[in-house]
């Protein structure tokens, strides 16, 4: 989809939608959302203006992976420094990001179910 | 953010009618007074600067520029920057606190600054939960508490970044209040009467039309945003958070614009004022400069002025800070 701020919303819901088909806690749903959004908006902060959002979701049977992508003229690692990676690194699961190849910027996320019984 | 005295009754505020001075009500309408997103608003109005009437009428200053400038001290929102040395300052700060015995008052000292260190980051997270009807300052004061729990629980032996580890515990703190307020059944009276109109505004189109309207045909007809009309539809989801790139809506409400900003310009044809406050003015988009004038000349509320344009009080809310915030910057950008 276009990189552009006006989608995340489908994103946001997308995930949820998703999340929601694995069981995921209401809480866990939210987290997901707000990680997404906080991914996309250090992805768009860079994004080739005009260029489009990657977005695959990965299903697993007690997790989600979530990847977005963009292009970008000089793609750098998302700001350590930044809420957004505080947010979305305590949010998500695990968060990686990858630059390459060429000019494509991810950030990968990936969220575990908790066994039900777990603390 | 407390209500300052209009300037009304002031001394020299004169020639302007007391309508300038207006903007001294921002710190009364209950919308305004949020913390995160208004701080620099309120700023504003205190400091007097675009509210004193008297000083925009003489030939010297706008005003006190040393107030100014404390207002443009203030952090706009939202602070994005977490950087190293916020992180080796609170690391710092929870190393001397592990040091402490349990009864120490320097404690509670330590305590305090951690949590002032931290409340960029909780201004952050409660941001994202401010349409669901809860005034921001709620929010913040909610995850505050969350916050300082994180404090009191946090151990530096985990390995693992303070905010990192306290950004799931200031979330949950604010989902637990919105779920010990009944958030699934307790809907913001707003998404409640959008949600009413879109039924009523869908049932009309699908008669006029002889099929379903799109999402844009409803936004024109109820005059709102396509991503209002959208949040109503989808406010049957229990949970929603808004994204802080959520853009405002562009040109939806031109042609309303357009018809009445000759009758708000009228009003301003007896004011004086300042040379730079008027240019400034000038440069603001058309909607926005609506708002303003229908705020402070028109003496409407944010909910008046949100049913004349067809948006959101929220969105009237949001607006408003932003532009006075430009406002702000151009003024003290002048020194």
């Amino acid at each position: 989809m276009p990189a552009d701020g006006a989608y995340l919303s489908v994103l946001r819901t997308a995930t949820a939608g998703l999340a929601a088909r694995l069981d995921f806690t209401l809480d866990d749903i939210e987290d997901m959302r707000i990680a997404v959004d906080e991914a996309c908006a250090m992805l768009l902060s860079q994004a080739v203006p005009g260029s489009s959002l990657e977005c695959s979701f990965t299903l697993g049977p007690d997790d989600m992976t979530i990847t977005v992508a963009v292009q970008s003229l000089n793609p750098a690692p998302p700001s350590a420094d930044t809420f957004a990676w505080t947010v979305l690194s305590a949010l998500a699961g695990s968060v990686e990001a990858q630059v390459g190849p060429a000019d494509r910027l991810a950030v990968v996320m990936r969220k575990s179910r908790p066994n039900p019984g777990s603390v | 953010m407390k209500s300052a005295a209009p300037a009304r009754g002031r001394p020299g505020a004169d020639d302007t009618d007391g309508t300038l001075p207006a903007v001294l009500e921002l710190s009364e309408d209950n919308d305004l007074s949020d913390a995160g997103e208004l701080g620099d608003a309120a700023g504003l109005s205190d400091a007097g600067g675009l509210g004193d009437a008297a000083d925009l009428s003489d030939a010297g200053e706008l005003g006190d520029a040393a107030d100014l400038s404390d207002a443009a001290d203030l952090t706009p929102p939202p602070r994005v920057q977490h950087g190293a040395r916020e992180r080796s300052r609170a690391r710092d700060l929870f190393e001397r606190l592990s040091g402490l015995p349990p009864d120490d008052p320097e404690r509670l000292r330590i305590r305090s600054e951690l949590v002032e260190l931290h409340l960029p980051l909780v201004e952050y997270l409660a941001r994202r939960f401010r349409n669901r009807g809860e005034w921001l300052d709620d929010l913040t004061q909610v995850a505050t508490i969350g916050l300082i729990k994180s404090i009191d629980r946090f151990d530096l032996d985990r390995g693992v970044e303070f905010s990192t580890y306290a950004t799931p515990t200031i979330v949950g703190e604010i989902k637990r209040h919105f779920r010990d307020k009944g958030w699934a059944v307790r809907v913001p009276r707003r998404l409640q009467e959008l949600k009413l109109a879109l039924a009523k505004a869908i049932g009309e189109l699908a008669q006029n039309l002889g099929r379903a309207p799109t999402v844009a045909e409803l936004a024109g007809h109820l005059q709102m945003s396509e991503e209002e009309v959208l949040e109503g539809l989808e406010s049957a989801n229990a949970y929603s958070t808004v994204s802080l790139d959520a853009p405002d809506s562009g040109d939806d409400d031109a042609p309303a614009v357009a018809e009445s900003l000759g009758m708000v310009d009228d009003a301003l044809e007896g004011v004086e004022y300042r040379e730079s406050l008027k240019p400034l003015l000038e440069q603001l988009p058309p909607r926005e400069k609506r708002i303003l004038l229908l705020r402070f000349f028109g003496n409407m509320t944010q909910s008046q002025i949100a049913t004349e344009l067809g948006i959101s009080q929220m969105h009237v809310s949001r607006l408003l800070a932003r532009t006075l915030a430009q406002l702000r910057d151009g003024l003290t950008s002048e020194d």
